[in-house]
């Protein structure tokens, strides 16, 4: 039997909203919709009239919707906003190359101009590369860490006042749950802001923050927009996947949970007397950081000295790693002929395995991140004092010793420095 | 095994998969971490009348050993407090076995009738010895049991604690005394989040509900659902299992999930634990404490400061939902404008019932307003020239 559009319009309805429960029609429910987000926008103070803001588009459902949905608010509501398109090309075969042909698809639809950026060009590495080094655990760290400020660079080429993300209530809500459950006080705190971004930096802004996942896809699926919807192939092993699954049971137990969580989030804040981390510029690349370098740098760092896990888990891990790395350089150095012969025989076919393993990501190591580092080099004077001790790409000289060093590396890891030149 | 403390060879005690104790040490250790929580917070002070809530579950069983214990040390050790004990009604069963055990200690135990939420008389019931039923009171439970579970689980927390609170004042005491452990904690913070209720947090699973007047203390806050077990393993207590939750809640969910995800990540109760610690309330909602509570929780009512919150954002859903299209469809600048004319009718009841109708006749209504998301009953005090502020920042 069909159920009349809760509007009183007169239409049956479609559908029922997730949000409130409410049977609406398919013209009522955009509309619900579409004035929904743009009270988000006013209410929250978004953008200026005259803004140049930059989508950060994935091709997903997300994006595909904000961008769309900007366009027509856009046009509707007279904002007066210069949009365009920003992608990053994380280089996931399988994934990312299928969802940039949505990108572009988007970009003739809607008429926005269109900017890739790709981590390739930006690292040096594209994420299977690094997948191949870091393995199926804690690879979404180098990808996020490196999406945001790849969106950074790309929102300072094109000179945008602000960059909108797609974000949507359901992600917003899990990401207060996971930063619960692994007490990260820092991103707790700012993970719901509608708008971040400090004093010289550019603000991001969530246009969709109050809008349900489930919505954002009938809407697509009703007005036929164009999205990719594959998984990431490597997600699965995230933690986050817990903190998804968990609002995932709860949402079909009590579909309001969801911006409940968000409301907790917005009213509740941390003791004056916990010590937070202050955001700053990362001395070496001159991007946001919470700390003297930033994460994107430490973990490229790590990937182009074979120390892949160094930016992964405590820094003093990461002190330890670095310096028994000098100390292998060191020894390398002085030409010391290594006398340790028993564990060199013990260990001796692992070395070899390592050695041939290590051949790929020697040369690539060595070209590519050449011209970055130098790229990088430019652009800072001051070098962070940890990497300032270690760092080897300051030189052409010395980056061509950290290729050749990377052999070491790995035997390194496997617990024995000494042995390499015996095991050759 | 051999003992992490004493090195005494029978340890029979395994906490955290990789820690043995022998049970001396691990007896120990557990009155310690109880007697250091409360003495670390230098709060009583000698022979202070405390009231020691009783569930009759493994929590409370402990806690009145561990409370026993401490009374019977006749060093500077003894715990100087003068307790007394309350148990709400809910099982027979139960209510018997929580008497039975306190006549055990020689303790004094008063069991009130959970409906005792609705009278507003007061009538200590004799100690000891089951309350009799009053007929009329019992339609209270009926009222609750239509409610939503989780809805129904919130609410049953929240009259248990004003049970607590009305009884320590008919009683003199200044400190009540519940039995969360760790675990529990974790689970509410999270069940605290997800109802919307995050602002209330430090006052929901930290040490100390400052709320009211009289303080609830958790004393076994550092105690963990592993501990307890060998606890009354040791000390052979006798356990009557029950359970208060409703099913197909977000707090069984919730409680289900954390001991599933302890089981592969073994620091995360703790971790979330340390995270509850930090919370506190939005500071600009701290200043205007003066008489905006909440009747029902005692917490302080998030006044909106123009910023915009899910709760609006919900709220504004809901009239979006109502409206029709076709009278502010095209290119209208003035859509806020419009629905904030109809804003006020919207809720007619947030602000006047939740806060100021008398408790007999909010119940129902409540409820509703409690599984809408609308959990922190707060006023509308939206001011009508704010909602304009961003459509006019727009056109300037």
């Amino acid at each position: 039997m069909p159920v009349p559009c809760r509007t009183g319009c007169g239409n049956n309805a479609v559908l029922k909203r997730p949000k409130t429960g409410d049977a609406l029609c398919k013209e009522c429910f955009y509309w619900a919709f579409e004035t929904e987000i743009h009270y988000t926008i006013t209410k929250g103070e978004l953008f200026n009239k005259g803004d140049s803001v930059a989508i950060a588009a994935s091709g997903g459902k997300d994006s595909t919707v904000l961008a769309y949905i900007l366009k027509t608010l856009n046009t509707r509501y007279d904002y007066g906003l210069n949009l365009m398109l920003l992608s990053i090309d994380e280089g996931i075969t399988g994934y990312r190359d299928d969802s940039l042909e949505t990108v572009k698809q988007n970009r003739d639809d809607y008429e926005m101009p269109l900017k890739i950026l790709s981590y390739k060009d930006l690292y040096g590495w594209t994420m299977d590369e690094i997948v191949a080094q870091i393995g199926r655990k804690n690879n979404c760290t180098f990808c996020g860490v490196f999406r945001r400020q790849a969106l950074d660079r790309g929102a300072a080429l094109l000179d945008v006042k602000c960059i909108a993300t797609g974000h949507n209530a359901d992600d917003i809500a899990e990401t207060v749950l996971m930063n619960v459950l692994r007490g990260d006080i820092a991103r707790l705190k700012r993970c719901t802001a509608i708008s971040t971004g400090s004093e010289g930096t550019i603000p991001r802004v969530k246009p969709l923050k109050y809008t349900y996942e489930k919505e954002i896809v009938m809407y697509a699926h009703y007005k036929k927009l164009v999205y990719f919807s594959t998984e990431c192939v490597f997600a699965p092993n995230a933690y986050r996947g817990h903190a998804r699954a968990l609002l995932k049971d709860m949402e079909r137990i009590r579909p309001t949970c969801i911006m409940d969580i968000i409301y907790s989030g917005e009213t509740m804040s941390v003791k004056e007397q916990v010590s937070l981390p202050s955001q700053r510029i990362c001395s070496r690349c001159n991007f946001v950081s919470s700390q003297e370098v930033c994460k994107a740098c430490v973990l490229l760092e790590g990937l182009n000295k074979g120390l892949p896990k160094l930016g992964i888990g405590k820094t003093s891990k990461a002190k330890k790693m670095l310096e028994a790395y000098n100390a292998r350089q060191m020894q390398e150095n002085s030409l010391e002929q290594a006398t340790d012969l028993e564990d060199t025989s013990k260990s001796i076919k692992d070395n070899i395995k390592d050695a041939s393993n290590k051949c790929n990501s020697k040369n690539c190591c060595s070209g590519k991140c050449k011209s970055d580092a130098s790229k990088q080099q430019n652009g800072n004077a001051k070098i962070n004092k940890l990497l300032e001790q270690y760092g080897l790409d300051e030189s052409p000289s010395s980056q061509k010793l950290n290729g050749d060093l990377s052999d070491d590396e790995c035997s390194g890891g496997c617990g024995n420095s000494s042995s390499m030149p015996i095991g050759f | 095994m051999i003992c992490k403390k004493c090195n005494n060879d029978e340890s029979t005690v395994l906490l955290r998969k990789k820690d043995y104790y022998c049970e001396k040490c691990f007896i120990n250790n557990t009155n310690h971490k109880f007697r250091a929580c409360i003495g670390k917070n230098k709060l009583f002070s000698s022979q202070e009348n405390v009231l020691v809530c009783l569930s009759g579950e493994e929590g409370s069983t402990v806690l009145l050993n561990l409370i026993s214990n401490g009374l019977c040390l006749e060093n500077h050790k003894k715990l100087r407090i003068n307790p007394i004990f309350l148990h709400l009604y809910n099982n027979n069963d139960i209510a018997e076995k929580v008497i039975e055990d306190c006549k055990k200690h020689d303790f004094v135990v008063y069991v009130v009738n959970i409906s005792d939420y609705m009278s507003t008389t007061i009538d200590l019931p004799e100690p000891n010895s089951l309350p009799k039923l009053n007929v009329g009171t019992n339609n209270t439970v009926n009222i609750f049991n239509n409610l939503p579970a989780t809805a129904f689980n919130d609410m049953f927390i929240k009259i248990k604690r004003t049970l607590f609170i009305k009884y320590a004042k008919v009683l003199h005491c200044n400190f009540i005394f519940t039995a969360e452990t760790t675990g529990s904690l974790a689970s509410s913070l999270l069940s605290s989040i997800a109802l919307g209720r995050g602002s209330q947090v430090e006052d929901d699973i930290g040490f100390i509900d400052n709320r009211d007047d009289i303080k609830i203390v958790r004393p076994m806050k550092d105690i963990s659902k592993e501990e307890l077990h060998f606890y009354i393993k040791i000390k052979k207590l006798n356990i009557q299992h029950h359970y208060d939750m409703k099913k197909n809640s977000l707090q069984v969910l919730i409680n289900n999930f954390v001991s599933d995800l302890q089981e592969n990540f073994p620091s995360t109760i703790s971790t979330v634990c340390k995270t509850a610690e930090k919370l506190g309330v939005a500071s600009d909602n701290a200043d205007n404490e003066s008489n905006h509570k909440c009747k029902i929780c005692e917490s302080v009512l998030n006044i909106p400061d123009g910023r915009l919150t899910a709760l609006q954002a919900t709220d504004f859903s809901r009239i979006v939902s109502l409206q029709k299209p076709s009278k502010i469809n095209t290119h209208d600048k003035n859509v806020i404008k419009i629905v904030q004319e109809n804003q006020h009718s919207m809720f007619p009841y947030i602000s006047a019932a939740k806060c100021v109708k008398k408790k007999g006749e909010g119940v129902m209504k409540i409820g509703a307003v409690t599984e809408d998301a609308s959990q922190n009953g707060m006023p509308y005090y939206d001011d009508p020239k704010r909602l304009g502020k961003g459509e006019k920042r727009q056109q300037s």
